[in-house]
């Protein structure tokens, strides 16, 4: 008679043993990092609607997170400047592996994993050279690193995966702004950055890069969005002036111009110069901005560039594209749903919701 | 209002009827059923005591000045000035309170278009006065015009800058201006009437945007904040730039000789909401007092109505310590007034990557 323990064992043996997925975990559809009460940091996944599906401790306070495509796995970002990442077995908080950047660079915070989960990327600083760098890190062999190459630009931040008919690119923003782990976050180059957004081949090979005009070239470009339609969404953070008055977000199709929002309406100064997350709405015609200065989420319409509605929510931050709408998390606990001109409270949690929603594929 | 029947005089009288340790333990019994029930109306207190009556005063005052230049447009005209002043002063009376009826269709920016980095509300009056175009003066078709040509800033170009004062064609000069102040008469009785229609109500009962009364007082507290802010990073921080490149000309409303006085304004406005949040706390009033004196003390003293005093080296610091002392009230707030009212420093806002 073959005993429980003993099936199981030959199933391991055979491969045959289900793999640990998402499902396992209540299928969560978004990701967040958070702070207890206590004090303590943790990593939860989210529901559609943003009920808590899991939450597992994280060794200190992250900034963004990577998810795995089908395991329960993520990456945990520590924030600038990272010394470190940790890939964390979501079902219980296990530490699967630490990621280290090498000797002389450090990660910006954010970073993905390729559609097939096979490779994972990351944002860095090469400090010495002052240069962008995205780190390459083979996941079956224990995240060992593989390889890097240029970001095609200085201080890469936010990047993504965009897949177009019969290529795959890498979108990177590269904030422009260079900052040395000696003096911790100080600028040291404004008067001469130039951010850009850069695709890149999953081999690094540069493909096309966008600048915006020089008078804006203290708009540090920092996050990024994708549309249904490819359009790249981006926003930004201005290194200027408090009160100069300046777009903080725009769209970018490559092969085109980008296109700047909300120009000309005075509500962008409700930003404060800080746009923290971006998201395109489920069908690609609205792009939202969040502002935890100015407590703010801006929604602008992708066709004609107007803003066209403001919710007002308290140190919000997180944002992310939903089934209908968008989603939005804040630092003092509330998930809210965004749809036309109504933000509907949908969970308050005793938690501080961190900078980021991660949306899982 | 139990808390004001129980510290009625009569209820003293009775009080001290009895022996001096019944009188020790009413008086504590007083303070601090007083306390509780000051807790619970602290937002009525608010509303009755300075916003109603400060957004009443620029109703009003709004709708004088549009009297006024409605008869009067030779700028230097002494009842246009006054009436111009005494419009600009309550908007900056209220300037800090940027929520709920100022946004409701961009009524604040309309009223105050500043600061103006790119130069557009010149630019866009400029072009008002090359078009010439009679249509633009109803008040629909003004309502709809660029907010960079409306509101105090811009009406101060047309009062105070060489370039505007003596422009022509002269009639429609006029006419600009008249319709410019009906224009702030019309965005600040609309602001004055819905904060009485609906939106005290809201608070009062912390409904409608307000899930509860916490909401609403960290609302009031966030004015608080952005009140100074505003007058560090902008009042403030604009003209003085940085010491090699100082900015005088970007000082608030240097054209009127506005700057300082504004400065002082506002933290006479900020003083009593600040007291009010800080709820009877008796240590942390005393801190709050002290804490704004410093500054209008300073700024009432600057002798230096456009703040030119940044490119001085000599007068300088003066402004850069008036800064430091808003800064250092801005501080006291967040660690002191802050948490009392639930609110935490952002753990985003003030994270930023």
């Amino acid at each position: 008679m073959t005993s429980r323990r003993g099936f199981l064992a030959g199933l391991l043996a055979a491969g045959l043993a289900p793999a640990p997925s998402w499902a396992d975990l209540g299928g969560p559809a978004f990701l967040a990092a958070a702070r207890s009460p206590a004090g303590r940091y943790l990593l939860a996944g989210l529901s559609e609607t943003g009920a808590i599906r899991f939450t597992c401790p994280l060794p200190g306070r992250g900034h963004a997170a990577a998810a795995h495509p089908t395991r329960p796995e993520a990456v945990a970002f520590a924030r600038r400047p990272g010394r470190f990442a940790d890939v964390i077995d979501c079902r219980d908080g296990t530490p699967l592996a630490r990621l280290e950047p090498p000797q002389g660079v450090h990660f910006y915070g954010h970073g993905l994993f390729s559609a097939d989960g096979t490779r994972l990327f990351t944002t860095e600083n090469d400090y010495e050279s002052g240069g962008g760098m995205i780190g390459v890190w083979q996941v079956s062999q224990g995240y060992r690193r593989i390889g890097s190459f240029k970001s095609g630009g200085i201080g890469p931040h936010d990047m993504l995966l965009r897949q177009t008919p019969g290529s795959v690119q890498l979108a990177v923003a590269n904030g422009g702004i260079e900052t040395h782990p000696d003096s911790g976050r100080a600028k040291l180059n404004l008067p001469e950055m130039r951010p850009n957004l850069s695709l890149l081949s999953l081999e690094g090979q540069v493909l096309d890069v966008m600048e915006l005009d020089r008078d804006l070239h203290l708009n540090s470009i920092r996050h990024l969005a994708l549309s249904a339609q490819g359009v790249l969404g981006f926003a930004m953070q201005w290194q200027g002036d408090l009160g100069d008055d300046v777009p903080l977000l725009g769209l970018y199709q490559p092969g085109s111009a980008p296109q700047l929002l909300g120009e000309d309406d005075p509500r962008t100064r409700n930003l404060r110069g800080y746009g923290g997350s971006v998201a395109f709405d489920p069908e690609g015609q609205t792009l939202a901005v969040t502002s935890p200065r100015g407590g703010v989420v801006q929604v602008m319409e992708v066709g004609t560039g107007h803003i066209l509605h403001e919710h007002a929510l308290p140190d919000v931050c997180g944002l992310a594209t939903a089934k209908s709408g968008l989603i939005a998390s804040t630092g003092l606990g509330l998930i809210a749903g965004l749809a036309d001109a109504e933000a509907k409270p949908l969970h308050h949690h005793d938690l501080a919701w961190d900078n980021h929603l991660v949306r899982l594929r | 209002m139990p808390c004001r029947q129980l510290i009625a005089p009569p209820s003293f009288v009775f009080w001290k009827a009895s022996d001096l340790k019944h009188t020790v333990f009413a008086l504590a019994a007083a303070v601090s059923l007083c306390a509780n029930v000051a807790r619970a109306d602290m937002v009525d207190e608010i509303l009755d005591d300075q916003i109603l009556p400060a957004m009443q005063a620029l109703a009003e005052s709004g709708q004088d000045l549009a009297d006024v230049a409605k008869t009067i447009c030779r700028p230097g005209a002494s009842p246009l000035r006054d009436a111009y002043a005494q419009a600009f002063d309550d908007w900056i009376r209220v300037s800090h309170l940027r929520f709920g009826p100022t946004e409701t269709d961009n009524r604040a920016f309309a009223l105050a278009f500043w600061p103006d980095s790119r130069g557009k509300t010149p630019k866009t009056l400029a072009t008002h006065l090359r078009e010439a175009d009679p249509a633009l003066l109803t008040p629909q078709r003004f309502a709809q015009s660029s907010i960079a040509g409306r509101g105090f800033y811009a009406l101060e170009f047309m009062y105070f800058d060489q370039d505007f004062t003596s422009a022509k064609p002269h009639e429609y000069r006029c006419a600009l201006t008249a319709a410019m102040a009906r224009d702030i008469a019309t965005n600040a009785t609309a602001i004055h009437q819905e904060w009485q229609d609906s939106y005290a109500n809201q608070m009062r009962t912390a409904s409608g945007r307000y899930q509860n009364k916490t909401e609403v007082k960290q609302e009031l507290y966030k004015s608080l904040n952005t009140g100074l802010q505003m007058l560090a990073d902008m009042r403030l921080g604009r003209p003085l730039g940085s010491f090699d490149k100082p900015r005088p000309k970007r000082a608030e409303a240097w054209r009127s000789g506005r700057s300082q006085h504004h400065i002082v304004l506002a933290l006479q406005a900020l003083q009593p909401l600040a007291i009010a949040l800080a709820d009877g706390d008796q240590d942390l009033t005393v801190q709050l007092e002290a804490a704004f004196q410093k500054p209008i003390l300073r700024a009432q003293r600057l002798e230096d109505p456009r703040l030119k005093g940044v490119a001085d080296p000599a007068k300088r610091f003066r402004i850069e310590a008036l800064q430091q002392e808003v800064n250092d009230l801005r501080a006291l707030i967040e660690s002191d007034l802050g948490p009392s009212l639930g609110v935490l420093a952002g753990f985003n806002s003030l994270d930023g990557d």
